[in-house]
């Protein structure tokens, strides 16, 4: 269920809010200040989907709130709400970092839309962001299939097999699996892996990708992740049966 | 940033002033040292530089507050613009509510009394607009008959207590003698009530709010509405009563208004020939608003 926060000092309206959201079926949870909306968002974060945000509120005013979370790192999708509907206002709203703006009066169905349109592009990065955390370099791990790759031991595991790598062989998978699913020329990967930037034979990375796939591959003769680009290089793939 | 803007272009035209009435009275006194033998044509010279140096003062100080009346109508701009859209935007949402979703008796009517109060609060502000234009114009004369002071405050403490719940020990009004005086009784009210609907907005949780009416000396008679709120600072106690003027700070924004309220006390109360003032003894104190008008003969 996805959990709304909501930022809003004019009683009659957030509870309006409130009853709404809830009856679309997501967690709503009222606050009345800036400051206390702060608290909330920058304490526990990851804890809420979407925020509506007003911008007169006592004390902190909204585009400050807004601001203040984007310093902070919080980067919750975050549509503002209010009656400013002057083009300076929008214009402050974005600068201030708010990803929606919608001035009241407002259509109820019109404000569920947008919130709707937030809560899919979060989950559409959130579908998209597990491949590129593990393919981050702090993140020693990489599975795939039924093979880990575990870069700092040197290790590629398929099922309970274990196969030492090399540095470089390591560097080279590293690499390719950073750049998942995009073609990888082999200049740029002597430049990036080898540090090379002079006009070497780039057939020697060929010898590191035919050790890989023996590793790798089920059948290194037909590969399924370590995939040929015709004229470029590589293409790394971690799930071939998707692209499919 | 806009504002340290503006105070910044101020701060240019008041220097800018001062600068051209010093550069003129330095040229003047060496006019009047090489040619100190011209009687009257020195004293010709000495009226036109009173003259000019008296427009460029004026000049200055008309443009001083022009800049700062600018800077209070972008606020009152804001403030309007939140308070007329704010109750519409609640009603327009619980409407689309009760034609959306169903819901039980109790629910409906639930949003039937918020949609009603918001229509209060909206046609609020919409009076006090326009009573803003009313009582700010000369033109218009204010349609003066004999009434009783005491009864129309008595009217208002009403009104008050059930507009915002008020329990009866936390506002306090005695009925005195009858005050008779020459008013615009629609005014009246409307000043008394902006009076102690400042006193409740101000006072937050722990309200208490004393209001009387009173006879001065026999010439005047008088409202007194004493809150214990947060009180008001020795130098805003004049500005207050200003258009548009609000308080800056935390207690302003926490309570929202026009900046008309009073603006449209002080008018109603020089157009019967009457004052209005405030007292507070500084921030934390408390204050007391009174209005006065002229008793009737």
């Amino acid at each position: 269920m996805s959990r709304i926060l909501v930022v809003e000092d004019e009683q009659h309206l957030a509870e309006g809010l409130r009853f709404n959201l809830e009856a679309e079926g997501y967690q709503v949870e009222v606050v009345d200040t800036g400051e206390a909306a702060l608290e909330r968002l920058l304490g526990q974060s990851q804890i809420f989907d979407v925020v509506v945000l007003d911008v007169m509120l006592p004390g902190k005013s909204g585009f400050t709130v807004v601001a203040e979370m984007r310093q902070a790192g919080q980067f919750v999708p975050t549509l503002i709400l209010t009656a400013r509907g002057h083009s300076d206002d929008v214009l402050q709203g974005f600068a201030s970092g708010a990803d929606d703006y919608l001035t009241k009066p407002f259509d109820l169905t019109i404000l569920i839309a947008r919130i709707q349109g937030l809560l899919r592009r979060r989950e559409w990065l959130r579908n998209a962001q597990p491949v590129q955390a593990r393919n981050n370099i702090n993140d020693n791990q990489f599975t795939f299939g039924d093979k880990s790759v575990y870069f700092d031991l040197l290790e590629l595991r398929v099922r309970e097999q274990v196969f030492p790598l090399t540095l470089m062989e390591m560097n080279v998978l590293r690499y390719l699996i950073q750049h998942e699913g995009k073609p990888v020329s082999r200049k740029t990967m002597l430049e990036e892996v080898w540090g090379l930037h002079e006009d070497t034979d780039t057939r020697a990375i060929d010898n590191f990708i035919v050790r890989l796939r023996r590793y790798i591959e089920v059948d290194p003769t037909k590969p399924q992740h370590l995939l040929t680009v015709r004229g470029v290089g590589y293409r790394f793939e971690a799930f071939p049966a998707k692209r499919d | 940033m806009i504002g340290t803007g503006r105070k910044k272009s101020i701060a240019f035209f008041i220097a800018l002033g001062a600068g051209l009435i010093l550069v003129i009275i330095l040229l003047y006194v060496g006019w009047v040292l090489l040619g100190w033998h011209r009687g009257i044509l020195l004293f010709l010279g000495a009226l036109l530089l009173a003259l000019i140096i008296a427009g460029i003062i004026l000049n200055t100080t008309f443009l001083v507050r022009e800049i700062r009346r600018n800077e209070q109508h972008d606020a009152f701009i804001n403030a309007v613009t939140h308070e007329l859209k704010t109750p519409v935007a609640s009603i327009r949402l619980y409407v689309e509510t009760l034609q959306t979703r169903t819901l039980d008796e109790t629910k409906r009517n639930e949003f039937y009394n918020i949609i009603l109060s918001d229509s209060d609060r909206l046609l609020g502000s919409i009076e006090q607009i326009l009573r803003t234009g009313r009582v700010g114009s000369s033109s218009r004369k204010p349609h003066l008959v004999p009434m009783n002071l005491a009864e129309a405050v008595k009217e208002c403490v009403a009104r008050a207590r059930i507009l915002y719940h008020v329990p009866p020990e936390s506002m306090e009004y005695e009925p005195g003698p009858p005050l008779p005086i020459q008013g615009d009784y629609d005014e009246v009210r409307a000043a008394v009530s902006n009076l102690i609907d400042n006193a409740i907005k101000y006072s937050g949780n722990d309200m208490h709010v004393e209001v009387s009416a009173s006879g001065v000396e026999g010439k005047y008679a008088e409202v007194r509405v004493k809150d214990r709120g947060h009180g008001i600072a020795q130098t805003e106690l004049k500005r207050i009563f200003k258009r548009f003027y609000r308080v800056q700070g935390p207690v302003a924004t926490r309570v929202k208004g026009t900046g008309l309220g009073l603006y449209i006390v002080r008018s109603v109360a020089k157009r019967h020939g009457g004052r209005a003032w405030a007292e507070s003894a500084g921030s934390g104190q408390g204050s007391t608003f009174v209005i006065q008008f002229p008793m009737a003969k």
